[in-house]
């Protein structure tokens, strides 16, 4: 057992670490919270200069053939500069799709653009229901034929150049892959607190062609589990790399702030706070990296992915709560960077599957019977919560 | 990284479970209570049981009767005992008192009592606490004072957990009164039943016997039973209570485990109004979100033992994973007892319990856990100024000292 990452993966996360301290300052991840766009076109060249956004994609489609857990303790270090954009949604969900299900033709048309970061592709999935479940997608679509309706939460659709939309197909749940500026479609902001830029993407008598079709029709839950399961384990990333930056702001604070005579840190109220931040983030990152290792592996890791997941939406999301305590009113101000990792966290904490919908995951994996729901009024919260 | 055991660790797991089947943990004798810690009963017969498999002392210097097995096959023995719930309860203690005479024992402590750990035949009470020392260990009474080639014990220790039924204490003693309040301590192996010591029970929460008193009346203790440098005990206790942290409490996540997979069970099982108990949405959620704590702790152990596999340097790890450990037990029991509703309280044998009465016992014995071995409030102002170096709260102005 070896929970150090390899020498190629130390130079990963230190190249990372400098890279992101020199080109996303706190001052640039603030900026582009409070603008419109939110999309630093050079940052995004530079990324991919390093090869970041092929990191899972073939070397003979243009990538650098890394693995899930190259991705994680990549994704970590973006989560601790608080990097915004798609590199989540395109970089991993949307290429983990087109790697699973993508035609030879497909493949061969965009792995390669997406790798070079000269495209963005992202997932359109979300509709009325809020849910992340494929059985909740109601969108019916003819394969020829036109869509109509509408999908929400998508995210960086402002700059994305490809859609993945999940349908139904006569009933099957399926994918397809439309670029997003065919005729019929509009992109609508939503506005969120974490800054991260979030549309709903209405579709109005879309042209839909045979070959736009991802996969064969049917296969839409195979296909996208495996590709939640990388978003979700990237946004858990995110989270983690998030809540390390406030325990080192924390601390820092904690050393440095005089009160009553001596730095706040050395009052016990502080000390503990500080060291229950230690924990949460330490038993995050454990489930993370033990959860990535089994999925590049190969091995079977539903459930870890799951417990990494919901672990990290809980106690990440406690570190950055406990953390405005520890530095009182300063991180209330717009200007501390404090509130927008915390919000990233809040964000990640809820993409591809909240706390409830992976913990029912793991109440399956750990045996729990589950052939029926409780009936309506019997039940303590409502089985709207629990979807699966 | 890599999360997999070696082909080395995997057959050796399977060599204990064929252990544990061709000996049912059940049926060995129990001399003493389980404390909740994950590592059961104390049972003489079964430590015994262990020693002749040569379990205890596989990874010991060949010098010294071992077989310099990797530290890891401990981790693994520990983590199969606990899944099968067996009464491995004095292991990880005897595990540390035969690094502690290994690493500076006397010859005579290497010589009687080394082969004795090895069979399984000896195990040892902790003489730390006193009534006015707990947090403040170092301002314990007793001591220890040199006469010819002995010394002399004089003092009064509290809380000496299964003290009635082992066979050696480890007695914490001032030896010198020196400027440094850390200096001048040490550590005497204490055989029971030597004139001049007096153990009296005193019954816990559960209604057993567990905790001891012991009154130290001009013990007279040969100087050769000093376990380490005379006067630089407290260093030498300061180590041994950050292992005790790591061994005391790695088995903690199987044993839960296990707990949870009997609540499981019992979720499935038991109807309320008509519908199993586990299709609550609350209790599912609760449950699943207590085993990804569980899968958190047992990696949080795992990593702090590659540290000590790996000989890095520990500063807070082992504080935090052991504070960790005792609030997930004490988070689980609490489960147990909301599961068990009504049933909850019946205890271990009595008509109508649940899950063999086992959970009250659990929820009772947990409370202890974060008190003993340095409380949670003491470990994480340590995780807080040793590992992130947060300046200490000043200290009380010292007391001069009566003469
Ligand atoms: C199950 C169990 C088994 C034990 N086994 C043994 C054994 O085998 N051998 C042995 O020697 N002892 C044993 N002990 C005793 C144990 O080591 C002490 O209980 C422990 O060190 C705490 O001391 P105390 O109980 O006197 O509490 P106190 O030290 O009086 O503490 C009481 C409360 O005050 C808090 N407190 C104290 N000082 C501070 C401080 N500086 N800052 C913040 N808070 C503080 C504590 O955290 C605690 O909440 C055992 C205890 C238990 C519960």
């Amino acid at each position: 057992m070896d929970f150090r990452p390899s020498p190629a993966q130390q130079i990963l996360i230190s190249t990372a670490r400098a890279f992101l301290r020199q080109h996303c300052p706190p001052e640039l991840v603030q900026r582009l919270a409070l603008d419109e766009r939110g999309f630093d076109e050079t940052l995004w060249r530079r990324m991919a200069e390093l090869g970041w956004p092929g990191l899972l994609i073939p070397l003979e489609l243009g990538g650098s053939a890394g693995s899930l857990l190259d991705v994680i303790l990549l994704v970590e270090e973006m989560g601790r500069a608080g990097l915004p954009g798609p590199f989540v949604t395109s970089a991993v969900v949307a290429t983990s799709l087109l790697l699973a299900a993508g035609s030879p033709a497909q493949q061969k048309r965009l792995l390669p653009t997406l790798a070079a970061g000269e495209r963005v592709a992202t997932l359109a999935l979300v509709e009325e229901s809020g849910s992340f479940d494929l059985d909740a997608v109601t969108l019916e679509c003819a394969v020829p034929g036109r869509l109509t309706g509408r999908k929400l939460l998508v995210k960086d659709a402002h700059v994305a150049d490809d859609l993945v939309v999940a349908v139904r197909v006569g009933g099957h749940a399926s994918l397809i892959l439309v670029p997003a500026d065919r005729p019929g479609i509009a992109r609508l902001p939503l506005d969120a607190i974490s800054g991260e830029k979030l549309f709903e993407v209405t579709f109005d008598g879309v042209e839909v062609r045979p070959d736009d079709l991802l996969g064969a029709v049917g296969d839409g839950h195979e296909l996208l589990a495996g590709a939640l399961q990388a978003g979700a384990m990237a946004r858990a990333a995110e989270m983690v790399g998030g809540a390390q930056h406030v325990l080192e702001l924390a601390v820092e604070h904690a050393k440095t702030r005089v009160q009553g005579g001596r730095p706040i840190g050395g009052y016990q109220a502080i000390q503990h706070a500080c060291a229950d931040l230690v924990r949460d983030v330490e038993a995050s990152r454990a489930l993370l990296y033990a959860a990535a290792w089994k999925m590049a592996e190969g091995l079977p890791a539903e459930s870890d992915a799951a417990q990494a997941k919901a672990y990290a939406g809980e106690a990440c999301l406690a570190v950055a709560r406990r953390g405005h305590q520890i530095f009182g009113a300063i991180s209330y101000c717009e200007e501390h960077p404090l509130h927008l990792i915390h919000k990233r966290i809040q964000a990640a904490s809820v993409e591809f599957g909240d706390g409830q919908f992976h913990l029912e995951t793991v109440a399956r994996a750990i045996g729990l019977v589950s052939e029926a729901p409780l009936p309506p009024s019997e039940a303590t919260i409502s089985p709207r919560d629990f979807p699966g | 990284m890599n999360f997999d055991f070696t082909e080395a660790e995997q057959a050796f797991a399977e060599e204990v479970r064929l252990f544990l089947r061709a000996n049912p943990p059940e049926t060995f004798p129990i001399d003493g209570m389980d404390a909740g810690y994950g590592s059961g009963a104390h049972s003489r017969a079964f430590l015994r049981a262990l020693g002749a498999q040569g379990w205890l002392s596989m990874c010991w210097p060949k010098t010294h009767g071992g077989r310099e097995q990797p530290m890891f096959m401990k981790l693994v023995l520990m983590e199969e005992l606990a899944l099968a719930g067996a009464p491995f309860g004095p292991l990880a203690g005897c595990w540390q008192t035969a690094d502690a005479i290994i690493e500076f024992g006397t010859e005579r402590l290497r010589r009687e009592v080394l082969p004795a750990i090895a069979r399984g035949e000896a195990t040892f009470w902790q003489g730390y606490s006193e009534p006015d020392a707990g947090s403040d260990l170092l301002a314990l009474k007793t001591e220890a004072r040199r006469d010819g080639d002995h010394y002399v014990i004089r003092g009064h220790k509290i809380w000496s957990s299964h003290a009635g039924i082992a066979t050696y204490g480890l007695v914490f003693a001032r030896t010198s009164r020196e400027a440094r309040r850390s200096r001048g301590f040490s550590m005497f192996v204490v055989a029971n039943g030597t004139p001049g010591m007096d153990i009296r029970p005193i019954r816990s929460l559960t209604g057993e016997v567990y905790h001891h008193e012991v009154f130290l009346d001009d013990v007279r203790v040969p100087a050769d039973l000093v376990l380490g440098p005379a006067g630089e005990g407290f260093q030498a206790l300061l180590n041994g209570l950050d292992a005790d942290r790591f061994w005391g409490r790695f088995y903690k996540a199987p044993a839960l485990g296990r707990v949870l997979r009997q609540l499981v069970d019992y979720a499935n099982m038991t109807p309320v109004r008509g519908a199993p108990l586990a299709r609550d949405p609350l209790v599912r959620r609760r449950l699943a979100a207590i085993a990804a704590d569980i899968t958190a702790l047992r990696l949080i152990f795992y990593r702090t033992g590659c540290l000590i596999r790996d000989g890095a340097p520990l500063t807070y790890e082992t504080a935090m994973a052991k504070v960790y450990a005792d609030e997930t037990g004490q988070k689980l029991a609490r489960l147990g007892m909301d599961l068990l509703g009504v049933w909850g309280p019946l205890r271990e044998g009595s008509r109508w319990a649940k899950l063999g009465g086992q959970i009250s016992h659990l929820y009772l014995t947990t409370l202890g856990h974060t008190i003993a071995g340095g409380t949670a409030e003491i470990l994480r102002t340590s995780v807080a100024v040793r590992g992130l170096g947060l300046p200490s709260e000043p200290k009380p102005a010292a007391e001069p000292r009566a003469r």
